[in-house]
C-alpha cells in the first residue's frame, strides 16, 4: 500500500507543490480520474503558512495539505453509488460521473481538502495523481517536484523508519490517514539572558523551564549570543528559573504562556550577587 | 505517450543575457502546454557518465539529484505563456499620428488600436528613415538590455541593436551592474574583484566552508528567493546542507526573509541601511580588545592605520562604539559585542544573493567596503572563511567564480547570441540610472565611466558625457525592455521623460502589455520562448551544466513573432534582412553547437538526436584551489586586482582621483546623508516620513515579470485583496507600528514621500522591525495619476532619481523613507472615476490587455 511522509522540517515554502498540482490538473482533463481543475480557488494541495513567536525569535512554518487518503475516509461513507472509490495502492479518488451533484461528499471531509466545482458540480480532490502513477510514473506530481525532499511517496515499507515517527495531521480524528507527518509544529518560547547594568549578554546561562501543569523540566544552556530557544514544547503555562555564576538566580512564571501562541519571552535581566 | 504528445527541454529561468538556467520537460499536448516538470538528466544519458560529485561533511552529503530543480516561478509559466495579459497583435496609439499630431502628453493614458505587421513595419522603417535623416542615428536610444527570458537566436533583449547598427550606430542604454551597486562602486576599491566586486575567487568554497567553518552570516541574502529566477532549488538546499554539517546560520536584515524565516538560525534584526554602522562597531570591538589578525593586516593589505584612525574617532571625534551604533542599528550594544566576540572566536563566512537591502541602497559602496574590511581583519581566506554568492554562478562563464565542483565546461552561446548589443564596450551612450534626466536635460554628464558590468575599477574615474563628441538629443525610442519605471530609480520621472515632446517615437516590442509599453507608440507582440525553435545552455543549476536544443513547443500565441523575426520583419522594409539574419535557424543553432565547446564531448547528430547534453563534472575538481586560500598563503605571489595588489583599507584610486568625496571617501565611512540622500533616520526629513522602506526582489516575481501569473497571484503572501475586489501589493508591518498608524491587517494603505505615492496593502508581520516596512519591488504600474500616483504598489516610482553617491551612477532602489496612511478606496474612487471604473481589471490576473485596446477601431 502507498503512503505518503511530509516532512514539516524540511519544507521551505516554495509552494512548488500547490503550483505543479494546479499544472497538472488546472484546464487539463484526467477523466475518469479527475475532472479538471478552475484555474484559482480550488488547492488540492495547499501550502498552509504559519508565522509563528515575536521579533527576534520567529519562525514561520510551512505544512502541506492535501487529501488524506483515509482508510476510514468520511467521504467515502458520504458518497452515493460508490462515487468515491478506494484504489488498490490505497488512494482514494473521487470518481467525477459518480459523484456529480454530491456536495456531502465535500462537506464530510473533516480536512477541508475536498473542493466544490460549482462549473461542473462535483466535489473534487488530490487524485495523488493517479493517472500518473497508471501511466508509469513512481511518485505524484507534488513529490516529484520538491527539491528539499519534504514530501516523500512509496510503500509503507519503504517509508517504515520515518513512519515510525511520523503522526496524524489531526490525530483526534480517528480517519487512518495514509498522509503522515513529522515534525508538526507544537510551540516554541526562547528568550534572551542578559547583564543590562553592563549591557552583556549572559553566555552558558542555566535556564530551566517547568510546564506548570505538568511538572515537566526541559533545560538549556544559553549561547554565545545570551539566547535560548526551547522548541516543540507543548502549549501550556510555564515558569522560567535562569542561574548564572555571580548573579542572583531568578525566576519568571508572570505570562509566561504558551497556550495562545509560540513565545519570545524577550530578556531576561540578571543581577549581579551581592 | 501518444501522437500528438511531444516532451521538449527548455531553460525556464529568467537571467537572460544568454545565459540558461532553471531547466524543465514541457509535455505538449495537441499543440498546447500539458504541463511543466523536472527535467531528468538520465533521460537519455548514464548518470555515471556525468562524473556525479559529491562532498560529505560530519555525515551531511551533498550530491547533485538527477533531476533538474526547477522553482514555482518556472512549474507556473504555463499561466505566464497563456496569460490575459499578452499583446494580440501589433498595437498603435490612437492619439499618435506620425504624420500629424503626435501627443507625447497622452502617451501612459491612451489606449491603442490593433493594426497589421505589414502597417506597423511601414511605420517603423519609415519612421527610422526620417529620424535618421532629421538627427542622425544618435538620436535613437536603444533599451536592450537587462534580464527576461534566455533566449539566444531569438534573444529576448537586443536584437534591435543588431539591426540599427547596421544601420550607422544608436546611443545605448547602457546596462548597469544592478544589484550589484555597492559591491561594483565599493567594494572594488578595496579588493579589486572583477568582474563583480564581489568575492572573485570561490572555487570549491561551500566544501571549504563546510570542511572548516563555524558560521555563516547570511547579510541581507535570501537563497531561498533571489535565486528563483535563475538558480532553481540548490541554493536553498546549500543553506540545508551547511546547517546539517553543523554550522550557525545568523540572518542580519531587518526584515526575517523567506530563508531565514524557514531555516534555523538567529536573526539580528537591524534598521535599513545601518549595516555600515554595524560594521564599525564590530571593528572598533576587535580593535579595542584586540581580537584582529594584525599579522595578516601587516602582509596582506595597507591602509590599515586610517581605517583604525576612523574607527577609534582619531578622525572626527566620534568613537563607533556599540553604544554609538546602537541607536543607529537598533540592534542593543550587547548583541552587537556579541557578535563581535562571537565573529572573533569563530570562523565566519558572509553569503550574498543578488541584491541584498544594502548593496541597493543609498551610499552602498561604504557597507561593500566595510564587509570586505571585517573579512580581512579576520584572516581573509585561511580556511573556512570568505564571502560565498549564492547565486550568478555560470554568469560571466569564469571558472573562479564558481563555488561548486567545476564543470569540465561552461557551454558559451555567444557565436549565436542575438543580444550581444547590451554587452558591447560602448562609445554612445547612457547609464541606464541616467535615462530621464538624458531625455528631459541633455546634456548631462557623469564620472563612473562606461557602467558596464565587468569593467575594472579603473573605467570608474573616467569622466563621460551625453551628448559625446556631437550635438544631438534623443528622439526615437525602440525598447525591447519595456519596465525601467517599476524597476529603476525615480520610475515617475521616468513617466515624465517618456511623455517629453523631443521624443516623436516610441517603439516597444514585448510578450505582455504592460509597464512601459503603455508609453508607446507602436506595441509589437513577441513571443515566449515556449514559442521558437532556439539553442540554451543551462549554467546556474550547481548540479550539471548542460547545453540544449530547444525545439518549439507550442504555437505562436496570438499574432506574435520571436524578438528576432519581430526586428527581422522591421529590416526587411529596410533591405537589410540578410545582413540581420546571418543564416537560418538550423545553421545558427548548429553554429551554437560547434562553439559552444560541448562539440568536444558528443557529435552534433547526437545531440540534436537527444535533445540535450549534460556536461560531466571535470575530473580534477578537488585539485582546484580553495577560494582566497592562495592570497592569503602568498599574497605577493597572487596580488589582488588592487593598485597595490593588497586589501586596500584606503583606496589608492579614490585618493588619487576623488581624494575630498565626503559621499565615498578614500576610506570607508558610515555615510547616513549627504549631498545626493537623506534616506535615513538621523536627517530631519524623517519627522515627515517616519518608516524606511526595504523592498527586496520579489518572492513571486523576478523583478517586472510575473505579476499577471494567477497561480502565485492567489498564494497569500503575493498579494492583498482589498474591499474592492483589486489586488494590492502587500505591505509588511510590525503590530507595534500597526498600533501607532491605527491600521489593521487587510487595510489598504498609501505609501508616500515627496516624490510620490502608491497604494498597498496591510500585513501585519513579526518578519519586519518596528520603523521599517517592507513591500517586494517590480508590480505591474496602474496609474492613478502619471507621474504622482499608483495604485499597484511599484515603488521604484518613488525611490530616488540620484544615484548611489555623486561619482558613483549606481541606483538607488532600497532603504528610502516613506510614510504611511490609511485609505478608503471608495472615496479615492470618486475621486479618481477614470482611473478606477470600467476597467477591464482580473483579481486573478491584474490588469488585461483587451482593457487598453480600443475595439473596431
Amino acid at each position: 500500500m502507498k503512503t505518503f511522509v511530509v516532512d514539516i522540517d524540511r519544507c521551505i515554502g516554495c509552494h512548488n507543490c500547490q503550483i505543479v498540482c494546479k499544472d497538472e490538473h488546472c484546464d487539463n482533463d484526467w477523466m475518469p480520474y479527475a475532472a479538471p481543475q478552475p484555474d484559482t480557488g480550488q488547492f488540492w494541495m495547499k501550502v498552509n503558512e504559519q508565522e509563528r513567536g515575536q521579533t527576534p525569535k520567529v519562525r514561520v512554518t510551512y505544512t502541506p495539505i492535501f487529501c488524506q487518503h483515509c482508510e476510514d475516509a468520511p467521504c467515502m461513507k458520504a458518497a452515493e453509488n460508490g462515487a468515491v472509490y478506494r484504489r488498490e495502492d490505497g488512494l482514494v479518488v473521487i470518481d467525477p460521473a459518480k459523484a456529480k451533484n454530491q456536495k456531502a461528499i465535500m462537506d464530510a471531509c473533516p480536512y477541508g481538502v475536498v473542493y466544490w466545482n460549482e462549473a461542473l458540480a462535483i466535489p473534487q480532490k488530490c487524485t495523488g495523481c493517479a493517472h500518473l502513477l497508471d501511466d508509469g510514473w513512481k511518485v505524484p506530481r507534488c513529490v516529484d517536484a520538491c527539491a528539499h525532499d519534504a514530501i516523500l511517496f512509496g510503500e509503507e515499507e519503504e517509508l517504515a523508519e520515518k513512519l515510525a515517527q511520523a503522526v496524524d495531521l489531526k490525530p483526534n480524528l480517528s480517519t487512518k490517514p495514509r498522509v503522515h507527518y513529522l515534525n508538526l509544529p507544537k510551540r516554541f518560547l526562547a528568550g534572551e539572558v542578559a547583564d543590562l547594568e553592563e549591557e552583556e549578554v549572559l553566555i552558558g546561562a542555566e535556564v530551566t523551564l517547568t510546564n506548570l501543569e505538568t511538572g515537566q523540566t526541559y533545560t538549556q544552556r544559553t549561547d554565545e549570543f545570551g539566547d535560548f530557544w526551547f522548541k516543540q514544547i507543548e502549549a501550556a503555562d510555564y515558569a522560567i528559573d535562569v542561574t548564572y555564576d555571580g548573579y542572583m538566580p531568578r525566576h519568571v512564571e508572570d505570562f509566561i504562556s504558551t497556550k495562545d501562541k509560540d513565545l519570545n519571552v524577550d530578556t531576561i535581566a540578571m543581577y549581579k550577587a551581592v | 505517450m501518444s501522437k500528438d504528445e511531444k516532451t521538449v527541454y527548455k531553460s525556464l529561468g529568467l537571467c537572460g543575457f544568454g545565459l540558461g538556467s532553471n531547466s524543465a520537460a514541457v509535455d505538449v499536448k495537441d499543440g498546447k502546454i500539458l504541463r511543466i516538470r523536472p527535467m531528468h538528466y538520465d533521460d537519455a544519458y548514464d548518470i555515471k557518465d556525468m562524473n556525479p560529485w559529491r562532498i560529505e561533511v560530519n555525515g551531511a552529503v551533498l550530491e547533485p539529484k538527477d533531476k533538474t530543480m526547477p522553482t514555482p516561478l518556472q512549474f507556473a509559466y504555463k499561466k505566464r505563456v497563456y496569460s490575459k495579459n499578452r499583446v494580440p497583435y501589433p498595437l498603435i496609439r490612437v492619439d499618435w499620428d506620425p504624420n500629424g499630431e503626435r501627443h507625447p502628453e497622452t502617451r501612459g493614458k491612451s489606449k491603442y488600436r490593433r493594426i497589421s505587421w505589414d502597417e506597423a513595419t511601414d511605420i517603423i522603417a519609415s519612421e527610422l528613415k526620417r529620424i535618421h535623416k532629421e538627427y542622425g542615428p544618435l538620436a535613437v536610444l536603444a533599451q536592450v538590455d537587462g534580464h527576461g527570458e534566455s533566449k539566444i537566436i531569438h534573444a529576448a533583449h537586443g536584437c534591435p541593436g543588431k539591426l540599427l547598427d547596421l544601420m550607422g550606430g544608436y546611443t545605448l542604454q547602457a546596462r548597469q551592474p544592478d544589484s550589484w551597486e555597492g559591491w561594483t562602486w565599493g567594494a572594488k576599491h578595496i579588493w579589486g574583484m572583477d568582474p563583480v566586486g564581489k568575492q572573485g575567487n570561490v572555487q570549491n568554497l561551500f566544501q571549504d566552508i563546510a570542511e572548516n567553518g563555524d558560521a555563516v552570516l547570511y547579510w541581507g541574502a535570501d537563497p531561498e528567493t533571489t535565486p528563483w529566477g535563475w538558480g532553481g532549488m540548490q541554493p536553498g538546499r546549500l543553506v540545508r546542507w551547511l546547517h546539517d554539517v553543523g554550522l550557525k546560520s545568523i540572518f542580519i536584515s531587518p526584515d526575517l526573509n523567506y530563508t531565514g524565516a524557514a531555516h534555523e538560525g538567529k536573526w539580528i534584526p537591524i534598521l535599513p541601511n545601518t549595516d555600515a554602522a554595524l560594521h564599525c562597531a564590530l571593528a572598533y570591538v576587535w580593535i579595542t580588545e584586540d581580537t584582529y589578525d594584525k599579522e595578516y593586516l601587516a602582509t596582506h593589505a595597507v591602509g590599515f592605520e586610517d581605517f583604525k584612525d576612523y574607527i577609534l574617532g582619531v578622525e572626527d571625534g566620534v568613537p563607533k562604539t556599540p553604544k554609538w551604533a546602537s541607536p543607529i542599528t537598533g540592534i542593543s550594544e550587547r548583541q552587537i559585542k556579541a557578535l563581535a566576540r562571537y565573529w572573533a572566536t569563530h570562523v565566519v563566512s558572509i553569503a550574498h544573493c543578488a541584491g541584498g537591502g544594502l548593496i541597493r541602497a543609498a551610499y552602498s559602496s561604504e557597507p561593500a567596503r566595510l564587509e570586505v574590511a571585517l573579512l580581512a581583519m579576520q584572516g581573509l581566506g585561511k580556511p573556512g572563511a570568505g564571502q560565498i554568492n549564492f547565486m550568478d554562478w555560470g554568469l560571466f562563464g569564469i571558472d573562479e567564480i564558481y563555488p561548486l565542483p567545476r564543470s569540465a565546461c561552461q557551454p558559451d552561446l555567444s557565436s549565436v547570441y542575438n543580444g550581444w548589443a547590451m554587452l558591447t564596450y560602448p562609445v554612445n551612450f547612457i547609464p541606464k540610472t541616467l535615462i530621464p534626466e538624458a531625455i528631459m536635460n541633455p546634456p548631462i554628464k557623469w564620472r563612473g565611466g562606461h557602467v558596464i558590468a565587468g569593467l575594472p575599477a579603473e573605467d570608474q574615474v573616467v569622466e563621460w558625457d551625453f551628448p559625446h563628441n556631437g550635438d544631438y538629443e534623443l528622439h526615437m525610442i525602440w525598447t525591447d525592455s519595456p519596465c525601467w519605471q517599476t524597476c529603476w530609480n525615480g520610475g515617475f520621472d521616468m513617466q515624465r521623460a517618456l511623455r517629453h515632446p523631443n521624443l516623436e517615437f516610441i517603439l516597444a516590442q514585448h510578450p505582455w502589455l504592460e509597464n512601459d509599453c503603455l508609453f508607446a507608440d507602436i506595441i509589437l507582440p513577441t513571443t515566449t520562448k515556449l514559442e521558437v525553435n532556439d539553442i540554451s545552455n543551462d549554467l546556474f543549476s550547481g548540479q550539471y551544466n548542460m547545453l540544449m536544443h530547444e525545439e518549439q513547443a507550442i504555437p505562436h500565441v496570438g499574432e506574435s513573432k520571436s524578438d528576432f523575426e519581430a526586428v527581422g520583419e522591421v529590416a526587411k522594409k529596410l533591405g537589410l534582412y540578410e545582413p540581420y539574419a546571418e543564416g537560418t535557424e538550423e545553421e545558427l543553432i548548429k553554429k551554437g553547437f560547434e562553439n559552444s565547446g560541448v562539440q568536444n564531448f558528443v557529435s552534433y547528430e547526437e545531440w540534436l538526436e537527444k535533445g540535450y547534453y549534460v556536461v560531466p563534472t571535470a575530473e580534477d575538481w578537488e585539485d582546484d584551489p580553495r577560494g582566497m586560500r592562495p592570497f592569503y598563503d602568498d599574497p605577493e605571489g597572487n596580488p589582488l586586482q588592487t593598485p597595490t595588489g593588497l586589501i586596500e583599507f584606503k583606496s589608492t584610486l579614490l585618493e588619487q582621483f576623488f581624494p575630498d568625496d565626503e559621499e565615498r571617501p578614500p576610506v570607508p565611512h558610515f555615510v547616513p546623508y549627504g549631498e545626493s540622500h537623506s534616506e535615513s533616520f538621523l536627517h530631519p526629513r524623517a519627522e515627515e516620513y517616519p518608516f524606511l522602506l526595504i523592498t527586496n526582489h520579489p518572492r513571486w516575481r523576478v523583478h517586472a515579470q510575473n505579476d499577471d501569473n494567477t497561480w502565485c497571484r492567489e498564494i497569500e503572501t503575493c498579494k492583498v485583496q482589498g474591499p474592492d475586489g483589486y489586488m494590492y501589493e502587500p505591505i509588511w508591518v510590525n503590530p507595534k507600528d500597526a498600533v501607532v498608524l491605527g491600521v489593521e491587517d487587510g487595510d489598504i494603505v498609501k505609501m508616500f514621500n515627496e516624490r510620490g505615492t502608491v497604494l498597498g496593502g496591510i500585513r501585519l508581520s513579526e518578519r519586519v522591525i518596528p520603523h521599517a516596512v517592507y513591500q517586494d519591488h517590480g508590480t505591474r504600474v496602474d496609474n492613478i495619476v502619471i507621474g504622482e500616483f499608483d495604485r499597484a504598489g511599484a515603488n521604484n516610482l518613488i525611490c530616488p532619481s540620484n544615484t548611489t553617491s555623486k561619482n558613483a551612477p549606481g541606483e538607488v532602489t532600497n532603504s528610502f523613507l516613506v510614510n504611511l496612511e490609511k485609505v478608503d478606496v471608495f472615496e479615492l474612487a470618486e475621486q479618481y472615476p477614470e482611473a478606477f471604473k470600467n476597467r477591464g481589471y482580473e483579481p486573478e490576473t491584474g490588469l488585461i490587455a483587451i482593457d487598453r485596446i480600443v475595439e473596431g477601431a
